[in-house]
């Protein structure tokens, strides 16, 4: 976190931070960071945080989500997974957590942890292009930012075209649809973030601790 | 072979004996219905029995899952807070006046049924209440039929009955900033889908009156959307002697339901 904040302050421009969700995990105490995030230092970058998968599951146990617990955690990693969990986020950070937003929608890019389907899902170069399509679709967005995947892609839909006939009580129709250019572009996770260019439409995948020049804005995952 | 399917039943008992009787006179024995056996219409029981007597096949629609685990559908499903409300009274006129056997059919019912090539399913893949109009989204409305790995994908549920055909389509992808820096180019060519809307026997809102449902022909792959008349006034009589909105009537003897439709098109359900 340090690492990654210091690396954007020597980026030079304009920088909105937004952090895709999984600030939390099972793996070590998230209090000292959750802390940061909702408490930036004097010359922080302001952080817009999402939930994501995690954040998901510590409210599903904690009865945020009516009598639903985070069986498929439970089920999937086992209880311990669950007890670490729990344990690792202090309960005055919950409200937080659960006021967090599913996604941001800024211009026409949409940033989201999974997808705008469903928050554990997997986006990624192997998905079929049609899929990618709808769930650009679903936040009408053209540049949809996702992070679940863990993986960095910057996959662009340069031209998509189908043709549809309808036919009902009133006769047949027929039209050829188009799709605009859109991309969907993964920002990875842990020291690996993204800085996206919104002038330029360019994205550049970062390491913290590693140089950048450029007059960007990033999307990070923590 | 041909098969029929039939939709949105809607407790509208003359519609559906006109609609079978309709079936049976082409020889057809093979029937699928996709769910809202009940809701606005008169003779819940009598429907639900009707159906269960033949041993159709059946989808659980959105009025079957509600009726048996209570509203719970997003805004999408009324398309006017005065649609609710009335909606809302049909539901707990329905809930009352079901026996427990019928409800606990209802509660059985499966989410979709898979034959070969072709899914059926009440609203769409993801949910009952999600609506597949005739010119959403072409792409949205591939998707759902792709992912669903379905050929032909029979839905009800919008009460309108169509047949969409999506073909020729591509979508041409790029590989920005990769590592190793060679940008990569591919087009993928997208199957060719169906959607066939099986429309309403009990509810029609297609602007006419007639009841409607389709026949797929499994060898031809034809598919031709049927209409058929059946004695609206009985009906229309059973839903005022139930004491149920004289709307629910009207509307059925005027074709006017159509006016009434989801105003958003591109809405996904979110329930
Ligand atoms: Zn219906
Ligand atoms: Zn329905």
């Amino acid at each position: 976190m340090n690492l990654f904040k210091k690396d954007l302050k020597k980026t030079p421009g304009n920088i909105t931070l937004f952090v895709l969700g999984d600030m939390i995990g099972p793996e070590k105490n998230c209090n000292r960071l959750l802390h940061r995030l909702i408490n930036p230092k004097s010359n922080d970058l302001q952080p817009w945080c999402i939930y994501g998968w995690w954040e998901e599951q510590i409210l599903l146990e904690s009865g945020y989500r009516g009598d639903q617990r985070a069986e498929a955690l439970r089920i999937n990693k086992g209880e311990e997974v669950v007890k670490s969990l729990t344990n690792a986020v202090d309960k005055s950070f919950l409200d937080w957590i659960a006021a967090l937003q599913f996604g941001f929608v800024e211009l026409d890019c949409g940033l989201i942890h999974g997808s705008s389907k469903d928050v554990g899902e997997n986006l990624t170069l192997d998905t079929p292009p049609l899929t990618l399509l709808d769930r650009l679709t679903r936040l009408q967005v053209n540049r949809l930012f996702t992070a679940r995947s863990k993986q960095q892609f910057h996959l662009e839909l340069t031209e998509g075209i189908v043709n549809s006939e309808v036919e009902d009580l009133n006769g047949n129709r027929k039209k050829e649809q188009k799709v605009p250019q859109k991309a969907v572009i993964g920002i990875g996770a842990g020291k690996n973030y993204t800085l996206y260019d919104v002038g330029t439409d360019n994205t550049q995948f970062v390491q913290a601790g590693y140089k950048t020049e450029k007059r960007i804005k990033g999307f990070g995952r923590l | 072979m041909n098969q029929a399917v039939i939709s949105c039943l809607h407790a509208n008992l003359p519609a559906v004996e006109a609609v079978l009787k309709d079936i049976e006179l082409q020889g057809i024995t093979n029937i699928t219905c996709l769910g809202d056996l009940v809701g606005y219409g008169p003779q819940p029981n009598k429907v639900i029995e009707l159906i269960r007597d033949k041993e159709i096949p059946t989808c659980q629609g959105c009025w079957d899952e509600d009726v048996v685990d209570g509203l719970d559908a997003c805004d999408c499903s009324y398309p006017s807070q005065l649609a609710e409300k009335r909606g809302h009274f049909a539901h707990q006129w329905t809930t009352d006046k079901l026996t427990t056997e019928n409800k606990d059919y209802l509660a059985n019912l499966p989410y979709s049924i898979r034959k070969d090539k072709c899914l059926f399913v009440h609203g769409s893949p993801n949910s009952q209440h999600e609506y597949l109009l005739p010119d959403m989204d072409a792409f949205a409305a591939l998707e759902r039929v792709e992912n669903a790995r379905a050929e032909i994908l029979f839905c009800g549920h919008t009460h309108q009955p169509y047949i969409r055909e999506l073909a020729d389509g591509s979508i041409a992808v790029k590989i920005k900033n990769a590592v190793p820096k060679d940008t990569q180019e591919k087009e993928i060519q997208l199957p060719m889908r169906r959607i066939v809307n099986a429309g309403s026997v009990g509810e029609p809102r297609h602007g006419g009156t007639k009841a409607t449902y389709v026949v797929y022909n499994d060898v031809t792959n034809e598919v031709k959307i049927r209409e058929v008349e059946y004695d609206i006034e009985l009906t229309c009589k059973a839903i005022i002697d139930a004491g149920l909105p004289p709307i629910f009537a009207w509307r059925l003897k005027n074709g006017f339901e159509f006016a009434e439709q989801a105003e958003d098109a591109s809405h996904v359900c979110e329930r």
